[in-house]
Protein backbone atom coordinates (compact mmCIF):
# COMPACT_ATOMS: atom_id res chain seq x y z
CA UNK A 1 0.00 0.00 0.00
CA UNK A 2 1.03 3.62 -0.59
CA UNK A 3 -0.42 6.16 1.45
CA UNK A 4 -3.95 5.43 0.80
CA UNK A 5 -3.46 3.17 -2.45
CA UNK A 6 -2.94 0.26 -2.37
CA UNK A 7 -0.64 -0.99 -5.83
CA UNK A 8 -1.15 -4.05 -7.92
CA UNK A 9 1.27 -5.22 -10.17
CA UNK A 10 0.35 -7.74 -13.17
CA UNK A 11 2.69 -9.18 -16.21
CA UNK A 12 2.90 -11.41 -18.63
CA UNK A 13 -0.85 -12.94 -20.11
CA UNK A 14 -3.23 -11.53 -18.47
CA UNK A 15 -5.94 -14.37 -19.10
CA UNK A 16 -8.34 -16.29 -17.44
CA UNK A 17 -5.36 -18.25 -15.48
CA UNK A 18 -4.34 -15.21 -13.29
CA UNK A 19 -8.04 -13.50 -13.69
CA UNK A 20 -9.28 -15.60 -10.99
CA UNK A 21 -6.77 -14.89 -8.40
CA UNK A 22 -6.68 -11.23 -9.28
CA UNK A 23 -10.50 -10.57 -8.83
CA UNK A 24 -10.02 -12.62 -4.94
CA UNK A 25 -7.46 -9.88 -4.07
CA UNK A 26 -9.19 -6.82 -5.59
CA UNK A 27 -12.44 -7.78 -3.94
CA UNK A 28 -10.21 -8.62 -0.62
CA UNK A 29 -7.58 -5.70 -1.03
CA UNK A 30 -11.02 -3.11 -1.79
CA UNK A 31 -13.10 -4.52 1.78
CA UNK A 32 -9.55 -4.33 3.71
CA UNK A 33 -9.18 -0.78 2.82
CA UNK A 34 -13.02 0.17 3.41
CA UNK A 35 -12.74 -2.04 6.74
CA UNK A 36 -9.98 0.42 7.65
CA UNK A 37 -11.68 3.79 6.95
CA UNK A 38 -9.89 4.73 4.08
CA UNK A 39 -11.51 5.14 0.46
CA UNK A 40 -10.34 1.76 -1.77
CA UNK A 41 -8.14 3.44 -4.33
CA UNK A 42 -6.42 0.70 -5.88
CA UNK A 43 -3.22 1.21 -8.63
CA UNK A 44 -2.47 -1.19 -11.52
CA UNK A 45 0.75 -1.72 -12.94
CA UNK A 46 -0.19 -3.07 -16.63
CA UNK A 47 3.49 -2.25 -17.61
CA UNK A 48 4.67 -6.00 -17.86
CA UNK A 49 1.45 -7.25 -19.07
CA UNK A 50 2.16 -8.64 -23.30
CA UNK A 51 -1.13 -10.29 -23.65
CA UNK A 52 -5.05 -9.38 -22.06
CA UNK A 53 -8.09 -11.60 -22.40
CA UNK A 54 -11.91 -11.17 -22.05
CA UNK A 55 -11.58 -12.69 -18.35
CA UNK A 56 -8.59 -10.44 -17.51
CA UNK A 57 -10.45 -7.42 -18.37
CA UNK A 58 -13.39 -8.65 -16.45
CA UNK A 59 -11.42 -9.10 -13.24
CA UNK A 60 -10.33 -5.21 -13.18
CA UNK A 61 -14.23 -4.36 -14.70
CA UNK A 62 -15.00 -6.56 -10.84
CA UNK A 63 -12.51 -4.30 -9.18
CA UNK A 64 -13.36 -0.76 -10.28
CA UNK A 65 -17.00 -1.81 -10.13
CA UNK A 66 -15.87 -2.81 -6.13
CA UNK A 67 -13.70 0.01 -5.55
CA UNK A 68 -16.50 2.48 -6.31
CA UNK A 69 -18.86 0.44 -4.75
CA UNK A 70 -16.31 1.64 -1.90
CA UNK A 71 -15.88 5.24 -2.49
CA UNK A 72 -12.66 4.44 -4.50
CA UNK A 73 -11.86 3.74 -8.00
CA UNK A 74 -9.09 2.17 -9.82
CA UNK A 75 -6.64 3.51 -12.34
CA UNK A 76 -4.06 1.36 -14.61
CA UNK A 77 -1.02 2.41 -15.90
CA UNK A 78 1.35 1.68 -18.33
CA UNK A 79 -0.74 -0.31 -21.14
CA UNK A 80 1.33 -1.80 -23.54
CA UNK A 81 -0.11 -1.30 -27.51
CA UNK A 82 -1.37 -4.39 -27.43
CA UNK A 83 -3.48 -4.20 -24.33
CA UNK A 84 -4.42 -0.87 -25.08
CA UNK A 85 -6.31 -2.28 -28.85
CA UNK A 86 -8.19 -5.00 -26.60
CA UNK A 87 -9.16 -1.79 -24.01
CA UNK A 88 -10.43 0.28 -27.16
CA UNK A 89 -12.24 -2.60 -29.07
CA UNK A 90 -14.47 -3.32 -26.20
CA UNK A 91 -14.56 0.49 -25.30
CA UNK A 92 -13.71 -0.22 -21.40
CA UNK A 93 -10.73 2.29 -22.30
CA UNK A 94 -13.96 4.66 -21.96
CA UNK A 95 -14.98 2.98 -18.44
CA UNK A 96 -11.44 3.29 -16.60
CA UNK A 97 -9.05 5.98 -15.83
CA UNK A 98 -5.88 4.96 -17.81
CA UNK A 99 -2.54 7.04 -17.18
CA UNK A 100 1.17 6.50 -19.14
CA UNK A 101 3.33 6.46 -15.82
CA UNK A 102 2.78 5.78 -12.50
CA UNK A 103 3.20 8.99 -11.14
CA UNK A 104 0.16 10.82 -13.12
CA UNK A 105 -1.85 7.78 -12.18
CA UNK A 106 -1.27 8.19 -8.52
CA UNK A 107 -1.24 11.78 -8.18
CA UNK A 108 -4.78 11.90 -10.26
CA UNK A 109 -6.49 10.42 -6.81
CA UNK A 110 -6.38 13.22 -5.35
CA UNK A 111 -7.43 15.44 -8.29
CA UNK B 1 -17.46 9.65 -8.04
CA UNK B 2 -20.99 9.73 -7.06
CA UNK B 3 -23.09 6.34 -7.62
CA UNK B 4 -25.54 6.85 -11.23
CA UNK B 5 -28.62 6.62 -10.11
CA UNK B 6 -30.28 3.14 -11.00
CA UNK B 7 -30.88 2.33 -14.48
CA UNK B 8 -34.16 1.29 -15.53
CA UNK B 9 -33.54 -1.02 -18.57
CA UNK B 10 -35.75 -1.73 -21.52
CA UNK B 11 -34.40 -5.22 -23.59
CA UNK B 12 -35.98 -6.02 -26.53
CA UNK B 13 -35.89 -9.53 -27.47
CA UNK B 14 -37.35 -13.17 -27.42
CA UNK B 15 -37.68 -14.78 -24.10
CA UNK B 16 -39.26 -17.76 -22.48
CA UNK B 17 -41.79 -19.64 -22.46
CA UNK B 18 -41.09 -17.49 -25.89
CA UNK B 19 -39.38 -20.32 -28.16
CA UNK B 20 -37.59 -17.86 -30.15
CA UNK B 21 -34.06 -17.87 -31.00
CA UNK B 22 -31.79 -16.32 -28.32
CA UNK B 23 -35.09 -17.00 -25.70
CA UNK B 24 -32.15 -18.75 -23.36
CA UNK B 25 -29.40 -15.69 -23.71
CA UNK B 26 -32.17 -13.08 -22.69
CA UNK B 27 -33.05 -15.18 -19.62
CA UNK B 28 -29.82 -15.71 -18.33
CA UNK B 29 -28.32 -11.63 -19.37
CA UNK B 30 -32.01 -10.94 -17.33
CA UNK B 31 -31.53 -12.89 -14.36
CA UNK B 32 -28.26 -11.89 -13.70
CA UNK B 33 -28.68 -8.18 -14.29
CA UNK B 34 -32.03 -7.84 -11.87
CA UNK B 35 -29.65 -8.54 -9.24
CA UNK B 36 -27.43 -5.58 -9.86
CA UNK B 37 -27.54 -2.73 -7.72
CA UNK B 38 -27.31 -0.25 -10.94
CA UNK B 39 -30.41 -1.96 -12.29
CA UNK B 40 -34.17 -0.84 -10.21
CA UNK B 41 -36.04 -2.66 -13.27
CA UNK B 42 -35.72 -4.50 -16.50
CA UNK B 43 -38.70 -4.15 -18.68
CA UNK B 44 -38.54 -7.08 -21.61
CA UNK B 45 -39.78 -5.72 -24.99
CA UNK B 46 -41.08 -9.48 -25.70
CA UNK B 47 -42.13 -11.05 -28.91
CA UNK B 48 -46.13 -12.30 -28.83
CA UNK B 49 -46.41 -16.07 -27.47
CA UNK B 50 -47.95 -18.79 -29.64
CA UNK B 51 -50.84 -20.97 -29.16
CA UNK B 52 -49.33 -23.61 -26.39
CA UNK B 53 -46.44 -21.70 -25.32
CA UNK B 54 -48.11 -20.19 -22.06
CA UNK B 55 -48.09 -17.12 -20.67
CA UNK B 56 -45.32 -14.04 -19.51
CA UNK B 57 -45.11 -13.82 -15.86
CA UNK B 58 -43.93 -10.68 -14.87
CA UNK B 59 -41.78 -11.29 -11.58
CA UNK B 60 -41.95 -8.84 -8.49
CA UNK B 61 -38.82 -6.66 -6.48
CA UNK B 62 -37.05 -8.99 -3.78
CA UNK B 63 -34.61 -7.96 -1.61
CA UNK B 64 -32.08 -9.22 -3.99
CA UNK B 65 -33.97 -8.23 -7.44
CA UNK B 66 -35.40 -5.54 -8.95
CA UNK B 67 -38.49 -5.90 -10.79
CA UNK B 68 -39.17 -7.91 -14.29
CA UNK B 69 -41.65 -6.46 -16.36
CA UNK B 70 -42.50 -8.26 -20.03
CA UNK B 71 -44.67 -6.53 -21.68
CA UNK B 72 -45.37 -8.36 -25.69
CA UNK B 73 -45.51 -6.14 -28.19
CA UNK B 74 -43.89 -7.30 -31.75
CA UNK B 75 -43.95 -11.04 -33.83
CA UNK B 76 -41.99 -12.71 -35.40
CA UNK B 77 -42.82 -11.85 -39.86
CA UNK B 78 -44.45 -9.17 -39.09
CA UNK B 79 -43.24 -5.73 -41.11
CA UNK B 80 -44.85 -3.29 -38.06
CA UNK B 81 -42.88 -4.71 -35.78
CA UNK B 82 -40.50 -1.68 -35.56
CA UNK B 83 -43.81 0.80 -34.92
CA UNK B 84 -44.69 -1.78 -32.35
CA UNK B 85 -42.01 -1.93 -30.40
CA UNK B 86 -41.35 1.92 -30.22
CA UNK B 87 -45.13 2.46 -29.00
CA UNK B 88 -44.25 0.29 -26.07
CA UNK B 89 -41.33 1.58 -25.32
CA UNK B 90 -42.57 5.61 -25.33
CA UNK B 91 -45.07 3.73 -22.80
CA UNK B 92 -42.61 2.32 -20.89
CA UNK B 93 -39.98 4.70 -20.48
CA UNK B 94 -36.71 3.27 -19.81
CA UNK B 95 -33.54 4.98 -19.33
CA UNK B 96 -31.79 2.92 -21.79
CA UNK B 97 -32.79 0.31 -24.40
CA UNK B 98 -30.74 -3.06 -25.23
CA UNK B 99 -31.25 -4.93 -28.11
CA UNK B 100 -30.41 -8.65 -28.14
CA UNK B 101 -30.38 -9.62 -31.97
CA UNK B 102 -29.60 -10.94 -34.92
CA UNK B 103 -30.27 -10.72 -38.50
CA UNK B 104 -33.63 -13.10 -38.50
CA UNK B 105 -34.54 -11.91 -35.17
CA UNK B 106 -37.30 -9.77 -36.49
CA UNK B 107 -38.68 -12.24 -39.47
CA UNK B 108 -37.80 -15.18 -41.64
CA UNK B 109 -38.46 -13.20 -45.09
CA UNK B 110 -36.50 -10.17 -46.39
CA UNK B 111 -39.18 -7.75 -45.96
CA UNK B 112 -40.22 -8.53 -42.25
CA UNK B 113 -36.58 -9.28 -41.07
CA UNK B 114 -35.35 -5.92 -42.45
CA UNK B 115 -38.02 -3.61 -41.65
CA UNK B 116 -38.01 -5.20 -38.07
CA UNK B 117 -33.47 -4.03 -38.02
CA UNK B 118 -34.95 -0.41 -38.21
CA UNK B 119 -36.12 -0.72 -35.08
CA UNK B 120 -32.79 0.45 -33.71
CA UNK B 121 -32.59 3.43 -35.36
CA UNK B 122 -35.63 4.22 -34.15
CA UNK B 123 -34.80 3.80 -30.84
CA UNK B 124 -31.59 5.86 -30.81
CA UNK B 125 -33.80 8.57 -32.80
CA UNK B 126 -36.36 8.23 -29.81
CA UNK B 127 -33.09 10.03 -28.06
CA UNK B 128 -32.87 6.73 -25.41
CA UNK B 129 -29.45 5.62 -25.38
CA UNK B 130 -29.23 2.11 -27.44
CA UNK B 131 -27.18 -0.70 -27.39
CA UNK B 132 -27.44 -3.74 -30.02
CA UNK B 133 -26.26 -6.59 -28.92
CA UNK B 134 -25.31 -8.42 -32.36
CA UNK B 135 -25.09 -12.33 -32.28
CA UNK B 136 -23.77 -12.56 -35.85
CA UNK B 137 -23.06 -10.30 -38.53
CA UNK B 138 -24.53 -10.60 -42.22
CA UNK B 139 -20.96 -10.57 -43.60
CA UNK B 140 -20.42 -14.20 -42.17
CA UNK B 141 -23.24 -15.85 -42.25
CA UNK B 142 -24.06 -18.11 -44.90
CA UNK B 143 -27.47 -17.01 -46.17
CA UNK B 144 -28.39 -19.82 -48.02
CA UNK B 145 -27.25 -21.64 -44.95
CA UNK B 146 -29.60 -19.98 -42.62
CA UNK B 147 -32.21 -20.22 -45.26
CA UNK B 148 -32.52 -16.58 -46.25
CA UNK B 149 -31.74 -17.10 -49.95
CA UNK B 150 -31.97 -19.75 -52.43
CA UNK B 151 -29.76 -19.34 -55.07
CA UNK B 152 -26.58 -17.56 -55.49
CA UNK B 153 -27.64 -14.47 -57.47
CA UNK B 154 -30.38 -13.95 -54.12
CA UNK B 155 -28.14 -14.14 -51.82
CA UNK B 156 -25.99 -11.39 -53.72
CA UNK B 157 -28.80 -9.21 -53.94
CA UNK B 158 -29.71 -9.71 -49.96
CA UNK B 159 -26.01 -9.09 -49.37
CA UNK B 160 -26.86 -5.56 -51.02
CA UNK B 161 -29.37 -5.16 -48.64
CA UNK B 162 -27.09 -6.45 -45.76
CA UNK B 163 -24.87 -3.74 -46.05
CA UNK B 164 -27.71 -0.96 -46.12
CA UNK B 165 -29.09 -3.16 -42.83
CA UNK B 166 -26.09 -3.17 -41.11
CA UNK B 167 -25.50 0.37 -41.48
CA UNK B 168 -29.02 0.74 -39.48
CA UNK B 169 -28.13 -1.08 -36.95
CA UNK B 170 -24.75 0.91 -36.64
CA UNK B 171 -26.84 3.85 -35.83
CA UNK B 172 -27.40 2.56 -32.52
CA UNK B 173 -25.17 4.24 -29.81
CA UNK B 174 -23.48 1.20 -29.44
CA UNK B 175 -23.12 -2.06 -31.13
CA UNK B 176 -22.11 -4.92 -29.48
CA UNK B 177 -19.97 -8.00 -30.61
CA UNK B 178 -19.13 -11.07 -29.24
CA UNK B 179 -16.30 -11.76 -31.42
CA UNK B 180 -13.03 -9.88 -32.33
CA UNK B 181 -13.09 -10.75 -35.89
CA UNK B 182 -17.17 -9.04 -35.81
CA UNK B 183 -15.81 -5.99 -34.27
CA UNK B 184 -12.59 -5.45 -36.89
CA UNK B 185 -14.97 -6.45 -39.80
CA UNK B 186 -17.43 -3.87 -38.92
CA UNK B 187 -14.81 -1.39 -38.01
CA UNK B 188 -13.25 -1.63 -41.43
CA UNK B 189 -15.72 -2.12 -43.58
CA UNK B 190 -18.53 0.71 -42.63
CA UNK B 191 -15.77 2.88 -40.73
CA UNK B 192 -17.91 2.28 -37.73
CA UNK B 193 -16.42 4.18 -34.64
CA UNK B 194 -19.71 2.43 -32.37
CA UNK B 195 -18.31 -1.06 -32.02
CA UNK B 196 -17.42 -2.87 -29.36
CA UNK B 197 -16.50 -6.41 -28.41
CA UNK B 198 -18.28 -7.92 -25.76
CA UNK B 199 -17.88 -11.28 -24.80
CA UNK B 200 -20.84 -14.28 -24.81
CA UNK B 201 -20.40 -14.85 -21.09
CA UNK B 202 -21.40 -18.50 -19.42
CA UNK B 203 -24.54 -18.58 -17.87
CA UNK B 204 -24.09 -20.69 -15.17
CA UNK B 205 -20.78 -19.71 -13.46
CA UNK B 206 -19.03 -20.77 -9.85
CA UNK B 207 -21.31 -23.79 -9.89
CA UNK B 208 -20.05 -27.02 -7.94
CA UNK B 209 -17.83 -28.88 -10.63
CA UNK B 210 -19.98 -31.65 -11.62
CA UNK B 211 -19.46 -35.49 -12.27
CA UNK B 212 -17.20 -36.24 -15.33
CA UNK B 213 -18.71 -39.56 -14.67
CA UNK B 214 -21.71 -41.32 -17.19
CA UNK B 215 -25.25 -42.08 -15.77
CA UNK B 216 -25.67 -45.56 -16.46
CA UNK B 217 -27.81 -47.10 -19.62
CA UNK B 218 -26.87 -46.33 -23.15
CA UNK B 219 -24.23 -44.02 -24.14
CA UNK B 220 -26.04 -40.69 -25.01
CA UNK B 221 -24.98 -38.75 -27.97
CA UNK B 222 -27.11 -35.58 -27.89
CA UNK B 223 -27.54 -32.59 -29.97
CA UNK B 224 -29.53 -29.40 -28.67
CA UNK B 225 -31.11 -25.97 -30.63
CA UNK B 226 -33.23 -25.41 -33.55
CA UNK B 227 -32.90 -26.92 -36.27
CA UNK B 228 -33.60 -26.79 -39.97
CA UNK B 229 -30.84 -23.92 -41.59
CA UNK B 230 -27.57 -23.92 -40.69
CA UNK B 231 -28.26 -27.19 -37.98
CA UNK B 232 -28.62 -30.19 -39.87
CA UNK B 233 -29.55 -33.49 -38.31
CA UNK B 234 -28.91 -35.51 -41.36
CA UNK B 235 -25.73 -35.97 -41.33
CA UNK B 236 -25.88 -36.74 -37.44
CA UNK B 237 -28.03 -39.05 -37.65
CA UNK B 238 -26.39 -40.56 -40.51
CA UNK B 239 -22.75 -40.91 -38.82
CA UNK B 240 -24.92 -42.44 -35.32
CA UNK B 241 -26.51 -45.33 -37.34
CA UNK B 242 -22.83 -45.66 -38.66
CA UNK B 243 -21.76 -45.81 -34.93
CA UNK B 244 -24.63 -48.07 -34.20
CA UNK B 245 -23.84 -50.50 -36.64
CA UNK B 246 -20.06 -50.85 -36.33
CA UNK B 247 -17.53 -51.74 -33.49
CA UNK B 248 -17.33 -53.18 -30.25
CA UNK B 249 -19.45 -50.48 -28.18
CA UNK B 250 -22.13 -50.29 -25.46
CA UNK B 251 -25.48 -49.39 -26.41
CA UNK B 252 -25.59 -45.59 -27.79
CA UNK B 253 -28.53 -43.19 -28.27
CA UNK B 254 -29.19 -40.39 -30.27
CA UNK B 255 -31.19 -37.59 -28.68
CA UNK B 256 -31.81 -34.63 -30.49
CA UNK B 257 -33.04 -31.78 -28.55
CA UNK B 258 -35.00 -28.50 -29.59
CA UNK B 259 -37.50 -27.23 -32.12
CA UNK B 260 -37.37 -26.13 -35.49
CA UNK B 261 -35.91 -22.64 -36.93
CA UNK B 262 -38.32 -20.33 -37.29
CA UNK B 263 -36.99 -20.58 -40.75
CA UNK B 264 -37.78 -23.85 -41.33
CA UNK B 265 -41.17 -25.02 -40.18
CA UNK B 266 -41.53 -28.51 -40.07
CA UNK B 267 -37.94 -29.63 -40.75
CA UNK B 268 -37.36 -32.03 -37.32
CA UNK B 269 -41.02 -33.66 -38.37
CA UNK B 270 -39.62 -34.51 -41.76
CA UNK B 271 -36.32 -35.69 -40.78
CA UNK B 272 -37.98 -38.06 -37.95
CA UNK B 273 -39.94 -39.36 -40.88
CA UNK B 274 -36.98 -39.94 -43.40
CA UNK B 275 -34.91 -42.05 -40.54
CA UNK B 276 -37.64 -43.46 -38.72
CA UNK B 277 -36.02 -46.68 -39.77
CA UNK B 278 -33.27 -45.73 -37.12
CA UNK B 279 -33.37 -47.34 -33.55
CA UNK B 280 -32.52 -45.50 -30.54
CA UNK B 281 -33.20 -42.12 -31.86
CA UNK B 282 -35.41 -39.66 -29.57
CA UNK B 283 -36.91 -36.10 -30.70
CA UNK B 284 -37.50 -34.15 -27.38
CA UNK B 285 -38.87 -31.21 -28.80
CA UNK B 286 -38.63 -27.93 -26.95
CA UNK B 287 -36.91 -28.37 -23.91
CA UNK B 288 -37.84 -26.30 -21.04
CA UNK B 289 -35.64 -24.27 -19.13
CA UNK B 290 -35.73 -27.09 -15.79
CA UNK B 291 -35.48 -29.60 -18.16
CA UNK B 292 -32.24 -28.20 -19.86
CA UNK B 293 -29.79 -29.93 -16.76
CA UNK B 294 -30.71 -33.31 -17.38
CA UNK B 295 -30.41 -33.23 -21.05
CA UNK B 296 -27.09 -32.35 -21.00
CA UNK B 297 -26.51 -34.01 -17.64
CA UNK B 298 -27.64 -37.22 -19.51
CA UNK B 299 -25.40 -37.16 -21.77
CA UNK B 300 -21.67 -38.73 -22.87
CA UNK B 301 -21.72 -35.76 -25.68
CA UNK B 302 -22.61 -33.02 -27.53
CA UNK B 303 -22.78 -32.49 -30.93
CA UNK B 304 -22.73 -29.20 -33.16
CA UNK B 305 -23.86 -30.52 -36.61
CA UNK B 306 -23.21 -27.10 -38.11
CA UNK B 307 -22.80 -26.33 -41.58
CA UNK B 308 -22.06 -22.68 -41.44
CA UNK B 309 -21.64 -19.90 -38.25
CA UNK B 310 -23.38 -17.86 -36.28
CA UNK B 311 -20.49 -16.44 -33.92
CA UNK B 312 -20.00 -17.31 -30.06
CA UNK B 313 -22.48 -20.40 -29.41
CA UNK B 314 -24.68 -20.49 -26.18
CA UNK B 315 -25.07 -24.29 -26.70
CA UNK B 316 -21.08 -24.29 -26.42
CA UNK B 317 -21.71 -22.71 -22.75
CA UNK B 318 -24.18 -24.76 -21.66
CA UNK B 319 -21.86 -27.62 -22.33
CA UNK B 320 -18.95 -26.25 -20.50
CA UNK B 321 -21.21 -25.88 -17.57
CA UNK B 322 -22.50 -29.50 -17.53
CA UNK B 323 -19.05 -30.47 -18.38
CA UNK B 324 -19.56 -32.05 -21.39
CA UNK B 325 -17.37 -33.55 -23.51
CA UNK B 326 -18.01 -31.59 -27.35
CA UNK B 327 -17.93 -32.37 -31.23
CA UNK B 328 -18.01 -29.35 -33.75
CA UNK B 329 -17.32 -28.31 -36.97
CA UNK B 330 -14.07 -26.86 -38.27
CA UNK B 331 -15.79 -23.31 -39.42
CA UNK B 332 -13.44 -20.35 -39.69
CA UNK B 333 -14.58 -18.17 -36.68
CA UNK B 334 -16.56 -20.95 -34.86
CA UNK B 335 -13.10 -22.79 -34.49
CA UNK B 336 -11.69 -19.39 -33.13
CA UNK B 337 -14.37 -18.23 -30.68
CA UNK B 338 -13.96 -21.79 -29.48
CA UNK B 339 -10.61 -21.45 -28.73
CA UNK B 340 -10.27 -17.81 -27.60
CA UNK B 341 -13.28 -18.52 -25.23
CA UNK B 342 -10.97 -21.76 -23.90
CA UNK B 343 -13.07 -24.49 -25.21
CA UNK B 344 -11.97 -27.36 -26.91
CA UNK B 345 -13.14 -30.51 -28.70
CA UNK B 346 -13.23 -33.07 -31.49
CA UNK B 347 -13.60 -31.46 -34.97
CA UNK B 348 -15.26 -32.48 -38.14
CA UNK B 349 -15.72 -31.27 -41.60
CA UNK B 350 -18.64 -29.98 -41.66
CA UNK B 351 -21.52 -31.79 -43.80
CA UNK B 352 -18.99 -35.12 -44.10
CA UNK B 353 -20.76 -37.92 -42.07
CA UNK B 354 -17.09 -39.95 -42.57
CA UNK B 355 -15.16 -37.21 -40.87
CA UNK B 356 -17.79 -36.33 -38.20
CA UNK B 357 -18.44 -40.01 -37.39
CA UNK B 358 -14.98 -40.27 -36.71
CA UNK B 359 -14.66 -37.11 -34.17
CA UNK B 360 -17.81 -38.81 -32.55
CA UNK B 361 -15.89 -42.36 -32.40
CA UNK B 362 -13.07 -40.10 -30.75
CA UNK B 363 -14.99 -39.15 -27.79
CA UNK B 364 -17.01 -42.09 -26.88
CA UNK B 365 -14.36 -44.99 -27.36
CA UNK B 366 -12.23 -42.92 -25.67
CA UNK B 367 -13.14 -42.35 -21.69
CA UNK B 368 -10.01 -39.75 -21.03
CA UNK B 369 -10.45 -38.34 -23.96
CA UNK B 370 -13.97 -37.71 -23.16
CA UNK B 371 -13.61 -36.67 -19.69
CA UNK B 372 -10.18 -34.35 -20.58
CA UNK B 373 -12.43 -32.51 -23.06
CA UNK B 374 -14.97 -31.90 -20.84
CA UNK B 375 -12.87 -31.27 -17.98
CA UNK B 376 -11.41 -28.19 -20.15
CA UNK B 377 -15.08 -27.23 -21.54
CA UNK B 378 -16.36 -26.95 -17.76
CA UNK B 379 -13.30 -24.99 -17.05
CA UNK B 380 -13.86 -22.55 -19.70
CA UNK B 381 -17.30 -22.17 -19.07
CA UNK B 382 -16.13 -20.98 -15.34
CA UNK B 383 -13.98 -18.15 -16.71
CA UNK B 384 -16.17 -15.34 -17.32
CA UNK B 385 -19.13 -15.51 -16.07
CA UNK B 386 -22.67 -13.80 -18.03
CA UNK B 387 -22.86 -11.99 -14.87
CA UNK B 388 -20.03 -9.81 -15.12
CA UNK B 389 -20.75 -9.57 -18.76
CA UNK B 390 -23.81 -7.59 -17.58
CA UNK B 391 -21.20 -5.17 -15.57
CA UNK B 392 -20.10 -4.42 -19.10
CA UNK B 393 -23.29 -3.83 -20.83
CA UNK B 394 -24.11 -1.09 -17.65
CA UNK B 395 -20.79 0.34 -17.77
CA UNK B 396 -21.64 1.26 -21.05
CA UNK B 397 -24.85 2.39 -20.31
CA UNK B 398 -23.66 4.60 -17.54
CA UNK B 399 -20.83 6.19 -20.17
CA UNK B 400 -23.87 7.13 -22.50
CA UNK B 401 -25.96 8.51 -20.21
CA UNK B 402 -23.25 11.18 -18.88
CA UNK B 403 -22.64 11.77 -22.47
CA UNK B 404 -26.35 12.52 -23.57
CA UNK B 405 -26.14 14.33 -19.74
CA UNK B 406 -22.30 16.35 -21.15
CA UNK B 407 -24.59 17.24 -24.45
CA UNK B 408 -27.45 18.69 -22.97
CA UNK B 409 -25.39 20.81 -20.35
CA UNK B 410 -23.58 22.23 -23.66
CA UNK B 411 -27.13 22.59 -25.94
CA UNK B 412 -28.56 24.48 -22.83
Amino acid sequence: MIGTVSKLELDGRFDAYQAQGTKVWLKEEVEKMSGQGVKANILVDMSKVTFIDSAGLSALVVGIKKAREHGGTLHLFGLQQAVQIIFELSWLDKAFPIYITEDEATKAFNS
Amino acid sequence: MPMPKPLKIGMISTFPPGKGSLNEYAYHFVRHMRTKAEVSEVVIFADNLLNGEGEYQDQPATDSLCPLTIVPCWEFGRKRNSVRIMNAVAKAKPDVILYNMQFATFGGDKVSGALGLMSPALARLSGIPTIVLLHNIMETVDLQSAGFAQNALIENVIRGFGNMFTRMILTADIVALTIPKYVEILTEKYEANNVVLAPHGSFEAEKPEPSFDLNPGPLQIMSFGKFGTYKKVEPLIEAFEILQNSGDRPPLELVIAGTDSPNAKGYLANAQKQYSHVKNMRFTGYVAEEDVPVIFGDSAVVVFPYSSTTGSSGVLHQAGNYGKATVLPNIGDFAEVIMDEGYTGEFFKPEDVESLTTAIARVIDDPVNREKIARQNYLASQWLPISEVVDWYIFHFQLLLEKQKNLNAVVT
